[in-house]
């Protein structure tokens, strides 16, 4: 079972990621915010976080950071779901060592790939 | 605040009885008495509209509150848990389940439709499909149509954007006489929903429309264009040299550059002819972007002779084509320009273009406020 | 003689009844013209998608700039807190006007800082710059925090932001003001979607946050003040936003843009000169300026403000606080009328010339001294008996009931706009502090206007604007 780490301020991605993650057999958190996130941070280890950009509390790029340095996470693979298509915010996501960036709107079968590739990466250099 | 009015107005004191005395007092002194009155049954009234208005809004709440988990956990169960298992082929979405008495209540379908409109903004592919066919199969949409039949004109304006928020189409004779709106607003949602739904030809207003199109308008119709699929998209070189209308052109420039149209290039080396440097500079920034580099000769050619604002674009656009060819020319201009935007925007582009030997031999030759530009300009850590 | 002194005393009787009356028409006037507005903006705001420019590639970059001085307290949460703002392309830009305390050692530490070689450009003059840093951790690839000399005013910290902003456009708040998160968006959209002219400034709605649920930078919940004089301000604020500054914007006669928070057009505010840094009211003084500058430039240019709470502010929640506040903006003020009393009643500048600036002389600055005036005739009066009590009675009730009443329209176009506070008995509570304006707050306002332009004429000494915070560290729960 893999862990899954869900922070986003939105409602509604909320409600469906849980869902439909849960349901492809992962184990999901959910964080509503920032801060949230960053507790949530110190219940188990992930292999993937989900992020969005901008939230309240703290934003997604220092999110990211201290994923990275938090034992929990510092494996973990990263997706950042955003709907800013800014070449900034994109590229200085990959430089903080983003795994996937992915645009809102979304594709919910795309995400689920994307996942599944990234899990798979990871047990192949395991 | 109204101050303390030292107005005194003498008087005899009158005492019995009361007409006599409302009669005897000064006009000034009636009307203040008269507004006493009016001022504190306003307040009053004021009072039950602030209530009301809570109370109403309370209520609305109250109904979000209790309807949004119902159409959510529906969405949940029936869209996402039955379609999206990775598997191909359309699965069957139950949409009888949505047909539940709590909807039939008019203002639970606006609800609905909003929270649909909401799901929808964030979910695309077959999923953001599913939701079109539930708006469509509970006829949701026809209470987007009738708003847009409404007179109002705001009515009509969010009647066209829940129905191009859901992808919906509308019928050319239904949406063509609101593009030519005398209200502002609908003739740019018009115009925007028709870009979005018209099978024919979506780009026509580009020909005719006269009058400039705001930056805000700009924002949505880009936002439109960027995300709808299937769309045609031509080549907008077509407007950059026909329109005479300088924001269509603006707006153009910038489509041109996310779709990096590179053939689109000649018309935009043709604008810098224009006489307007706010348009020309926009058009050097566009061949930047585009890093066209058979512009790169005429930019540096016809730099002397422009304004400071086309100028830094020039030195910007040839950073951005970093094709080494201009670094004798980036030099030039970064030891020799009194300008410090110009010295800035010089070395910004001369480190892109130039060799780390001649950088180091230029850093030698400057003085210490350029030594500082130039470091600055190489400073990873600094953007701008 | 006993003749010219009754001349003298109609005179200025019949004076200040005109004064009155007009006074009490504009109000009825903004009282309409600022529902007109915010109707527009409510229909408006009923199709206008904020999501379209946060996606966009055609925002404009917006730079932040906070000054800071001695704000060690709470700087690193509010830092974090600008950071976390809903916007796609911006900076924030975060002086330290040589703080005496240790901001600059939390900043260097917090945020992994370190000094670059920035080629700084003084567009406008200010004080000394120590050090420009920037973060080596790309997640604060935003933030560049200016190391400077104390210049002992907001404005020349600030303006030593705007030298080294780098977008078109600015906003301009103070470190300890809590934002909206989407402040940004809604503060372009103006700018944006005018027609013909030029935005040059754009402002929001303030707010006191003093009993506000604060969460780490963050309103949890709009509460009204529970101290007295908090609450006298926050129904100040509300009445002065709402429905004036909303009224004069229906008309593009906006008077300033508040220093709490302003977004501005860099280009005319370098060219105006930027902020003085010798001004007491230095938002006001800069906004004049722009103004002239773009008059004197044949530019065609709008004020515009927004009835949204986007910003939230500690208001002075003792006298001796709040004293030094209004005496400082009193002081602003009569500068300013000072400075540029060329451009009242001069139709070169337009309405800034003709509608805002008299207003503005007449009802704003002169209001005070009318009313100390009044007073002493009032004593005059009474000493020699020539008053009416019954009629002066009546008179004072009206005023005070015609003042209530534009405070209660006020709380109700904002209730009707955006329903702020938990219940209705929150908002009866606001209102209920309009009863004792007139008798607690007023006069005290009165006689801290009085006192600054008393130091004015005699010229004090200038410091920066800084009041004793009690930190939101603290308020939060």
């Amino acid at each position: 079972m893999n862990r899954i780490l869900v922070i986003d301020d939105d409602e509604i991605i909320q409600n469906v990621l849980e869902k439909v993650l849960t349901k492809e057999g992962h184990h999901v958190e959910i964080a509503k915010n920032g801060k949230e996130g960053l507790q949530k941070l110190d219940l188990m280890p992930y292999e993937i976080v989900i992020t969005d950009l901008m939230m309240p509390y703290a934003n997604g790029f220092e999110i990211i950071s201290k994923l990275k340095q938090h034992p929990n996470t510092e494996k973990a693979s990263i997706i950042v779901i955003s709907s800013i298509t800014q070449e900034d915010s994109v590229m200085d996501s990959f430089k903080l060592g983003v795994d996937e960036y992915i645009r809102k709107p979304m594709m919910v079968g795309e995400l689920l790939l994307r996942v599944n590739k990234l899990l798979a990466n990871r047990s192949k250099y395991a | 605040m109204p101050d303390i009015l030292p107005v005194n107005e003498t008087g005899e004191g009158f005492t019995i009885p009361y007409f006599d005395q409302w009669m005897a007092m000064p006009v000034i002194i009636r009307v203040a008495v008269v507004f006493i009155g009016i001022s504190t049954i306003f307040i009053l009234y004021i009072q039950f509209r602030i209530w009301f208005t809570r109370y109403k809004g309370y209520l609305l709440n109250k109904r979000v509150e209790k309807v949004v988990p119902v159409i959510d956990a529906l969405i949940a169960e029936e869209i996402f848990m039955k379609s999206e298992t990775g598997q191909k082929g359309a699965p069957h979405i139950n949409f009888d389940a949505f047909r539940i008495p709590l909807f039939a209540n008019h203002k639970n379908k606006q609800i609905l439709i909003d929270r649909l409109i909401n799901y929808r903004r964030s979910f695309s592919g077959s999923i953001g499909n599913h939701f079109k066919q539930l708006y469509l199969e509970l006829g949701l949409d026809k209470l987007s149509t009738k708003k847009m039949n409404r007179r109002s004109w705001n009515m009509k304006v969010r009647g066209i954007r829940e129905l191009t928020g859901m992808d919906v189409s509308i019928s050319d004779v239904n949406i063509l006489p609101l593009t030519n709106s005398k209200r502002h607003e609908l003739r740019t949602e018009a115009r925007n929903a028709y870009i979005k739904l018209s099978k024919n030809e979506p780009f026509k207003f580009f020909d005719i429309s006269s009058e400039p199109l705001l930056d805000w308008d700009q924002i949505e119709l880009f936002k439109t264009i960027t995300t709808t699929e299937n769309i045609a998209i031509p080549n907008f070189a077509r407007w950059v040299t026909y329109s005479n209308n300088k924001s269509i052109i603006s707006f153009c420039l910038k489509l041109i550059v996310h779709y990096n149209q590179q053939d689109a290039a000649p018309a935009v080396i043709k604008l810098l002819e224009t006489k307007d440097h706010i348009l020309r500079a926009e058009a050097i920034n566009c061949l930047g972007k585009l890093k066209y580099e058979p512009a790169e000769a005429q930019l540096r050619h016809i730099y002397s002779n422009q304004p400071l604002n086309c100028q830094l674009e020039i030195l910007k656009a040839i950073g951005r084509m970093s094709t080494g060819e201009s670094a004798q020319f980036l030099r030039q201009e970064f030891m020799y320009s009194t300008d410090f935007d110009i010295r800035k925007n010089a070395a910004m582009s001369f480190v892109r273009n130039a060799s780390p030997e001649y950088i180091d031999e230029l850093m030698e030759a400057s003085n210490d406020e350029n030594k500082l530009i130039l470091k600055h300009s190489m400073n990873p850590l600094i953007k701008y | 003689m006993h003749s010219i002194l009754q001349w003298i005393a109609a005179f200025y009787e019949s004076t200040v009844f005109v004064y009155g009356s007009v006074l009490l028409v504009i109000y009825a006037l903004l009282a309409l013209l600022s529902y007109m507005a915010i109707r527009v903006f409510l229909q408006k705001e009923t199709y206008t998608d904020y999501s379209d420019l946060l996606s966009s590639d055609l925002a404009p970059g917006i730079s932040v700039l906070a000054p800071a001085y001695n704000e060690g307290l709470s700087i690193i949460m509010n830092v974090q807190s600008l950071l976390t703002l809903n916007y796609p392309v911006f900076e924030i830009i975060l002086v330290n006007d040589g703080s005496t305390d240790n901001s600059m050692e939390q900043l260097i530490k917090e945020f992994e800082l370190v000094r670059v070689d920035f080629a700084y450009n003084p567009k406008i003059r200010t004080k000394p710059i120590n050090n420009i840093y920037r973060s080596t951790n790309t997640a604060f690839s935003k933030l560049t925090v200016i190391d400077k000399v104390n210049g002992k005013s907001k404005a020349d910290a600030v303006n030593a932001g705007i030298n080294v902003a780098s977008f078109d456009y600015f906003v301009c708040t103070d470190v300890d003001c809590i934002l909206d998160k989407d402040a940004l968006l809604k503060l372009i959209k103006p700018v944006m979607d005018e027609q013909s002219k030029r935005v040059i400034a754009t402002g929001a709605t303030l707010r006191i946050a003093n009993s506000c649920v604060i969460d780490k930078g963050v309103i949890i919940q709009m509460k009204p003040p529970r101290n007295l004089i908090a609450r006298f301000q926050e129904m100040e604020y509300v009445r002065a936003f709402i429905l004036g500054k909303m009224g004069w914007s229906f008309i593009n006669c906006v008077p300033n843009v508040s220093g709490g928070l302003g977004l501005f057009d860099k280009e005319i505010a370098i060219k105006a000169g930027g902020y003085d840094p010798l001004s007491f009211g230095e938002d006001m003084e800069l906004m004049v300026r722009m103004c002239r500058y773009a008059c004197d430039n044949q530019i065609k240019y709008a004020i515009r403000y927004i009835p949204t709470t986007l910003c939230w502010t500690e208001g002075p929640a003792n006298i001796k606080v709040l004293k030094a506040q209004r005496t400082r903006w009193a002081r602003g003020l009569a500068q300013l009328m000072y400075a540029h009393f060329k451009m009242c009643f001069n139709p070169r500048y337009g309405r800034m010339g003709m509608i805002t600036f008299p207003y503005n002389f007449f009802f704003e600055l002169l209001a005070p001294l009318i009313e100390l005036s009044g007073i002493l005739y009032y004593i005059f009066l009474i000493v020699t008996g020539g008053v009416n009590y019954q009629y002066a009675i009546l008179l004072l009730l009206f005023v005070y009931s015609y003042s209530i009443m534009i405070t209660t329209i006020a709380i109700l176009w904002d209730q009707i706009a955006f329903r702020h506070y938990k219940s209705w008995k929150e908002v009866l509570f606001l209102c209920s502090t309009a009863l004792f304006e007139f008798v607690l707050y007023h006069p005290l306002v009165v006689i801290f206007s009085l006192r600054g332009y008393y130091y004015f004429l005699t010229g004090k000494k200038h410091s920066w604007g800084n009041m004793q915070r009690q930190g939101f560290a603290q308020v939060k729960q």
